[in-house]
């Protein structure tokens, strides 16, 4: 039946629709922390303040709830959505059920959450470190986008399963196989961020309690905090692995390379999340040297990817007779927003990678710890390598999802919308890391420290961040005029979803890698191995808890 | 296309077509600005602490 073929090559429009409901919110939420990025880098360059009592820290806390938290996670749940529904030839009626509520939920909670962050009561930044202390339903509101996302991602796991019924001793296909993994590692994860909401900062923000255990509701947090990063950048990797080889007309690698580094980020990500709290006191330093170790064993599949990609685009670029050294990089498709945006995403890899290896150097990490080197870390990390994979995947998906084409015009105001996003960000970024390697501290509002010399320094650096993010800016609103095109106004027509195929289609994936009671049980007795211990010390040994704080300026 | 192909036919040519020095290269470049990079940050650390 022909209808059957084009079903399966195309997202059955009751997916596409909501898909594209999570990008809706995805992308406002670009818009507006945009906006608030903006205004945070002209805030800290110390020429131009604030109007009408609106504080920093609240900015600051819209700009990472918003874009760490709601961009993030609507833009990752509806592409894997898709993804799924693609390659697996659609979710059921019930699978689809299930996805609209957890997005209803979700886009609930993260309306409850926003709420009282507008009205001043919930100035805690995105992270709502205790002893900061918010309003209620701004917990509330975090519990039910912890709790939509889960019944969300089991839309994914549902359709995932059915497939699997359907087709025994086989392994899945690649994309949605990648996309379970991200889901199961979020679902993990957020357990640790879902604990200490529901059983320390909602009960003590209700008034039942009245201290609050910190040392416990950080590590908490950063049990999943940790693996919240790699939440964000699986589907990108998801992109590079699986998706640019068929754009640029070549194959994956190997396919098995593909799902093993998946696994790898599965067992690696979650017993990590001390490495967050390397100068924090009340963690035996025992504890904080293993997950060290831990941490550096996710170089491995970090480095498998750029092995992998570096060998698809040579292979391409030998297939179509480059020589040499590096001729193969000439002949790539540069003029293919599809390929190019997400490339330069790859790129920004490299240098926020080996941040990130300087970060997890316990002793190193005092000479870079809450300084905004950080900042300029995950803005290479998150807001380069995985919005730019996000923008580029985008550029075709929305259109695929809406039925219409992107034009020529488009494809080259993408291009030039990643150029403009790279060299803001080559200057934000960049002057955030020296200023940090000098002292100056993230999370800040402008100051001269009382006249320090030292924070005199910083100066020049912090307006070098507002020229890179004025130039964000403008990036951010090519982006918008991109998607609002894509959605709306571009021309009718079909649009591919790419789904690259592997070079050996020979060599079958090995049927151990979907084997989810080992990888669950090994991810499991990892955890177990490096938490347990250590939590218990930390409850034992626990100084008095403490009362809230409200440190910001209410209206 | 494949008529261009069949007239260089070398030895060289099939070789140079799977070959991935060109990716051999990259990693090892990649390997050594991470180095570069955790050593510099490293002689702060020391100089520092
Ligand atoms: C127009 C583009 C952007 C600009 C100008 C910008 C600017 C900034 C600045 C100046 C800060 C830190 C200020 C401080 O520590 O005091 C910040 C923090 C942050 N940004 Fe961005 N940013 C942009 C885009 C993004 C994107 C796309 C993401 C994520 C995908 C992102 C995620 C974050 C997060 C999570 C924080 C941390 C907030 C906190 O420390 O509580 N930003 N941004
Ligand atoms: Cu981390």
């Amino acid at each position: 039946m022909a209808n059957s073929t084009t079903a399966k090559v195309k997202v059955d429009p009751r997916d596409a629709k909501l898909s594209m409901a999570h990008f809706f919110v995805a992308f406002s939420a670009l818009a507006l922390g945009g906006l608030m990025g903006l205004l945070q880098t002209l805030v800290r360059s110390g020429k131009w303040e604030l109007p009408w009592g609106i504080d920093y820290y609240q900015i600051l806390t819209v700009h990472g709830v918003l874009m760490g938290l709601v961009l993030t996670t609507f833009f990752i749940m509806g592409f894997q959505y898709a993804a799924v529904s693609r390659t697996t030839g659609g979710h059921s009626n019930a699978a689809r059920r299930t996805g609209w509520i957890g997005f209803w939920i979700m886009l609930v909670g993260t309306l409850m959450a926003a709420t009282m962050v507008l009205l001043k009561e919930a100035s805690v930044l995105y992270t709502f470190y205790a002893p900061l202390k918010a309003h209620w339903i701004f917990y509330l509101g975090l519990t039910f986008v912890i709790v939509g996302s889960w019944i969300d991602g089991a839309a994914q796991i549902m359709t995932y399963a059915k497939w699997r019924k359907n087709n025994p001793g086989q392994p899945s296909p690649l994309l949605s196989f990648m996309a379970v993994i991200n889901t199961v590692m979020w679902i993990i994860a957020t357990l640790g961020v879902a604990a200490t909401v529901l059983f320390q900062l909602l009960p003590w923000s209700l008034g039942l309690v009245d201290t609050v255990d910190v040392l416990v509701s950080r590590t908490l947090f950063w049990y999943f905090g940790h693996p919240l990063v790699y939440f964000w950048l699986l589907p990108a990797y998801m992109c590079w692995y699986a998706i640019i080889p068929k754009i640029i007309g070549g194959k994956i690698f190997s396919d098995s390379l593909a799902r093993l580094s998946f696994i790898l980020f599965l067992l690696f990500s979650i017993p990590v999340g001390f490495h967050h709290q390397l100068t924090e006191p009340g963690i035996d330093p025992a504890w904080k040297f293993l997950q060290v170790i831990l941490t550096f064993m996710v170089i491995i599949p970090s480095l498998m990817t750029a092995f992998s990609l570096f060998a698809t685009f040579e292979r391409y670029g030998r297939s179509k007779g480059a020589t040499g050294l590096f001729g193969w990089f000439k002949v790539l498709p540069w003029g293919d927003a599809r390929f190019t945006v997400p490339f330069i995403g790859m790129a920004s890899f490299i240098p926020a990678g080996a941040g990130g290896i300087i970060n997890a150097s316990n002793q190193m990490d005092q000479v870079v710890h809450n300084t905004i080197w950080v900042t300029g870390h995950f803005h290479l990390t998150a807001a380069t390598s995985v919005v730019l994979t996000f923008f580029g995947i985008s550029y075709w998906l929305v259109p695929h999802l809406t039925g219409r084409k992107l034009t020529k015009a488009m494809n080259k105001l993408g291009i030039i919308q990643a150029w403009v996003w790279f060299i803001g960000m080559a200057f934000m970024s960049g002057a955030m890391h020296f200023q940090g390697l000098l002292g100056g501290p993230r999370r800040s509002a402008f100051s001269t420290y009382g006249g320090s010399k030292q924070a005199a320094e910083w100066i020049p650096y912090q307006i070098a961040q507002a020229v890179g993010g004025t130039i964000l800016f403008i990036g951010i609103i090519l982006v918008i005029i991109i998607f609002i095109n894509l959605a709306f106004f571009a021309p009718k027509g079909e649009e591919e979803f790419p789904v690259a195929v592997a070079e050996n289609l020979e060599e079958k994936a090995p049927m151990v890698f979907e084997n989810w009671k080992l990888w669950l049980g090994i991810a499991a007795a990892l955890i177990l191995f490096a938490y347990t211990i250590p939590f218990i010390d930390i409850i034992q040994n626990a100084p008095p808890g403490s009362k809230g704080f409200q440190t910001w300026s209410k209206w | 296309m494949a008529k261009a192909e069949l007239k260089t036919n070398q030895k060289t040519e099939i070789e140079n077509s799977s070959s991935l020095k060109g990716t051999l290269a990259s990693v090892f470049l990649l390997g050594a600005f991470i180095v570069v990079t955790w050593v510099s940050v490293y002689y702060l650390f020391v100089e520092r602490f």
